[in-house]
């Protein structure tokens, strides 16, 4: 419930905000046509409601939003809600596909290198990491574009689909799945990273912990102590750091999408900063939050499983 | 009525066009999968000329007219034009048997809606291109004449399907054509249907079964993708992924690379002579350091345009010796005029400072100035990093700033807060077309981008320019162009740096696709794939 303040404040701030820059729509539409009259412009700014002072606009679009509408994209000449969810199955295909990828691996990988405390095994899983974690996105996409589609005809270069073939039903399947192996091994690197080194210093802090002496002096075996006691501690941190980061990966997935040419809502998000599309921004900021919001909510229930103490009311 | 030269033209054109045709060996099929960068916002292209959709709509729409690479007049869903001796009633001959991609038939009252109600209103460029047409008859369904008030030669260079697209009355009447439906869902008479456009990803057009002409679209389908990344774009092209690619969207020293390393990726500059890309310089003549045409004429000296060319667009253009390209010397509308030494000559240019009394301070500045940069990409950025070093040679110190398009289209077209802008106009097929914009008084005009921003204003130049525009006789015409190169060298309120040659890349197994003027922005209807 407190969701919904949060929600509309981020709304009236985003408005505000974005129209802080020079231009508008008409002027990228004009600019991008090569030329045009003044009267053109003119007319188009009042279609758009432009020539509107700020509050009233702001007030019309709060009243559309209570009203779940999200308004039209004059550029595009389409409701905004119908670009958006166009988009929004292949940001949310490669954003599953990252998560699972990221905190899987990287928990996997952080806690084989907390059981193995300063081994050759720990050394090569950090030095990996920091690599990974330091090696910029957009390079990490090119090479893996030049090794894997150019030099070997593994994977097609970018898109979601093949484009002169159009395969239908399961064919379509097999082919998407194709297309989002380079996306999601790039955008992965750089999050399973950070959930090794996370998953990694969680694990060494939960073996200093009182009840894991208590434990080995029960007589526990060193396999049930770090796989039933201390692994289901140690998550606790990795989950929430998962859970914030959904919002950031809408946003820092804008660079995968745009070297692999990924149709998704960063990418949507970058072109109508450019042209102004502000019914379209705030559309896409409105979806971002509300899912920051509900990922949280399941990042709670979570935890209840984790975490037997925290009950959720 | 008089049968003009036009229509000479037109015959022998069809004639080769024929004769051509029965030669070859096409074959029918396939995929064209070519690069659209960046994604159109619509599909109107009736509304917009913005580059991307001019990739696209043309395939879809038919002008009544398409131009060889020689600019002779291609028929297309007029058989042929008719001028009168006073220039000023001009008829068209419509194809007969013209279906839309719905099935309603194409008639002249088609023609007659999209130039009044379409063209003449909404069109960006058309309130220029058909000025002159104050009614249009149709006598029959297959004949339209347009009555002018004033002969308009140059009306005839703008009936290409990307500078005119018929579009259909039957879909747009009572509409508001800005907002109308057609302009995501386009249907027109072209070689390729419209199917699906996936936002993001490519948009999707099919071979229309019905086309007026024999045999064509040879090709089943033509994909138009979209990626954002120039260099993943280069690496489909590289692949096979992609087959064509025009207006730099794989980038120059990319296409370079390809054309030398891969045997079947060719590139060519053919396809931009309607479009007639020029760069250059526009001054604040108003207010600031560039008030004096002296200073404007002293930078144009000293700029080594050859250099420019060779280090930064890898030798693709032609040194500007004019304010009009040289394009337009097939059309007698080109001279060389002084000032515009390919090489740039520093030394001279020092002089003429001198000579007018600017002085250089202790650290050799004369005046400082802020320049701003088209930002449409690297290319322009180091474009200006070599002017801003050249200009420090001749003591004017000028700081670069390059913006986002919005703002930097307010800045200069709105509010004129620049003192120098490095930029490139599009001279079209015509002076009156292209070029007017930007010198006349009354294209001064707050808030309209790409026209007069230098707010330049000679009585003198605009009686030439309203002549010229209205003059039949080619050599009177040609006469009263040379009169205004000379002002505008004179006078240089804008600076013309070089004819920018814009690279299309291309797999060699897509042919036929070059035969136009167009280009890109032709309809591929001839195009094939050979496998």
């Amino acid at each position: 419930m407190q969701g919904i303040p949060i929600i509309l404040a981020i709304v009236v701030m985003n408005f505000f905000l974005l129209n802080l820059a020079e231009g508008d729509a008409v002027d990228v539409l004009a600019g991008e046509a090569g030329s045009a009259t003044p009267e053109y412009m003119e007319k188009m700014r009042a279609k758009f409601g432009l020539d509107q002072p700020l509050p009233v606009q702001l007030a019309v679009y709060l009243k559309n939003v209570v009203q779940l509408d999200l308004g039209y994209s004059f550029r595009h000449e389409m409701p905004v809600h119908e670009l958006i969810f166009d988009r929004f199955w292949a940001t949310l295909l490669l954003m599953t596909s990252t998560i699972i990828l990221a905190v899987g691996f990287g928990i996997l990988l952080g806690l084989f290198a907390a059981v193995n405390l300063n081994t050759w095994k720990d050394a090569l899983i950090s030095v990996f990491a920091l690599i990974t974690y330091a090696t910029p996105l957009f390079w990490v996409g090119l090479m893996m574009i030049i090794v894997f589609s150019i030099k070997n005809d593994w994977f097609p270069t970018s898109g979601m689909e093949n484009s002169a073939a159009f395969y239908e039903g399961f064919d379509r399947v097999k082919d998407i799945a194709h297309h989002l192996v380079l996306p999601t091994i790039t955008l992965s690197l750089f999050y399973l990273a950070l959930y090794t080194r996370m998953m990694r210093a969680s694990m060494l802090e939960q073996y200093g912990q009182d009840y894991v002496v208590t434990a080995r002096a029960k007589g526990l075996s060193e396999r049930r102590i770090t796989f039933v006691h201390v692994l289901r501690n140690a998550l606790l941190p990795v989950v929430t750091m998962a859970g914030v980061q959904v919002g950031a990966l809408i946003g820092g997935s804008v660079i995968v999408e745009s070297v692999f040419a990924w149709p998704g809502l960063g990418m949507l998000a970058f072109e109508s900063l450019f042209a102004r599309d502000l019914n379209l921004l705030l559309g896409i900021f409105l979806l971002s939050s509300v899912l920051v919001v509900a990922v949280n909510l399941v990042v709670d229930v979570i935890y209840c499983f984790l975490d037997p103490r925290i009950e959720v009311n | 009525m008089k049968i003009t030269k036009f229509m000479n033209a037109v015959m022998m054109t069809a004639a080769i066009t024929f004769g051509g045709g029965a030669v070859q060996a096409q074959q029918s099929g396939g995929s064209l999968v070519f690069l659209v960068q960046p994604e159109p916002p619509t599909m109107a292209g009736y509304v917009s000329t913005s580059g991307p959709i001019g990739l696209l709509g043309p395939k879809i729409y038919d002008g009544l007219f398409d131009y060889d690479n020689d600019g002779k007049m291609i028929p297309v869903l007029a058989e042929s034009v008719d001028m009168s001796e006073d220039g000023k009633t001009v008829t068209f001959n419509l194809r007969k048997g013209v279906t839309w991609h719905d099935g309603k038939p194409f008639t002249s009252a088609d023609v007659q809606f999209t130039i009044m109600d379409v063209l003449k209103k909404v069109h960006p460029r058309g309130p220029n291109s058909f000025k002159e047409v104050s009614s249009i008859d149709t006598p029959d369904a297959h004949t339209v004449v347009l009555n002018l008030d004033n002969p308009a030669p140059y009306m005839l260079r703008a009936l290409s399907a990307y500078e005119s697209p018929m579009v259909p009355k039957h879909l747009l009447e009572g509409e508001d054509i800005k907002s109308a439906k057609l302009a995501n869902n386009p249907v027109g008479t072209g070689p390729f249907k419209f199917t699906e456009w996936k936002k993001g990803q490519y948009i999707r057009l099919d071979k229309n079964e019905t086309y007026w002409k024999e045999g064509r679209p040879y090709i089943d389908r033509i994909v138009g993708r979209f990626i954002p990344d120039a260099s993943t774009r280069a690496s489909a092209m590289e692949k096979g992924e992609v087959l064509y690619a025009a207006y730099n969207a794989v980038s120059n020293v990319e296409a370079v690379r390809l054309n030398k390393e891969k045997d079947n990726i060719s590139i060519t500059t053919d396809g931009y002579s309607m479009i007639n890309p020029m760069a250059l310089i526009e001054f604040n003549t108003k207010e600031g350091p560039f008030t004096d045409a002296v200073v404007r004429r002293a930078i144009s000296t000293a700029i080594d345009r050859q250099f420019m060319l060779d280090t930064i667009f890898f030798g693709y253009g032609n040194p500007a010796t004019s304010a009009l390209s040289s394009n337009f010397a097939a059309t007698g509308l080109h001279a060389e005029m002084p000032h515009y030494p390919a090489n740039g000559d520093v030394a001279a240019a020092n002089k003429m400072l001198d000579d007018a009394g600017y002085k250089k301070d202790s650290d050799g500045v004369r005046m400082t100035a802020m320049f701003d940069l088209i930002p449409y990409g690297e290319d322009w950025k180091r474009g200006g990093q070599y002017i801003q070093q050249v200009l420090g040679e001749i003591g004017i110190q000028v700081e670069l700033r390059y913006e986002d398009v919005p703002t930097w289209l307010k800045r200069i077209y709105h509010n004129y807060d620049f003192e120098m802008n490095l930029n490139y106009f599009y001279q079209l097929a015509d002076p009156v077309l292209g070029v007017h914009r930007h010198y006349g008084t009354n294209m001064i005009r707050k808030g309209t981008h790409f026209v007069n921003s230098s707010r330049y204003s000679n009585a003198g130049l605009d009686a030439l320019l309203g002549a010229g525009m209205k003059e039949p006789n080619a050599e009177s015409r040609s006469a009263i162009y040379l009169e205004i190169q000379n002002i505008l060298a004179r006078d240089m309120p804008v600076v013309n740096l070089f004819e920018l040659e814009f690279l299309t890349v291309y797999n060699t197994k897509l042919k036929g696709a070059y035969g136009s003027a167009m280009g890109a922005y032709s309809s591929f209807g001839d195009a094939y794939l050979e496998e």
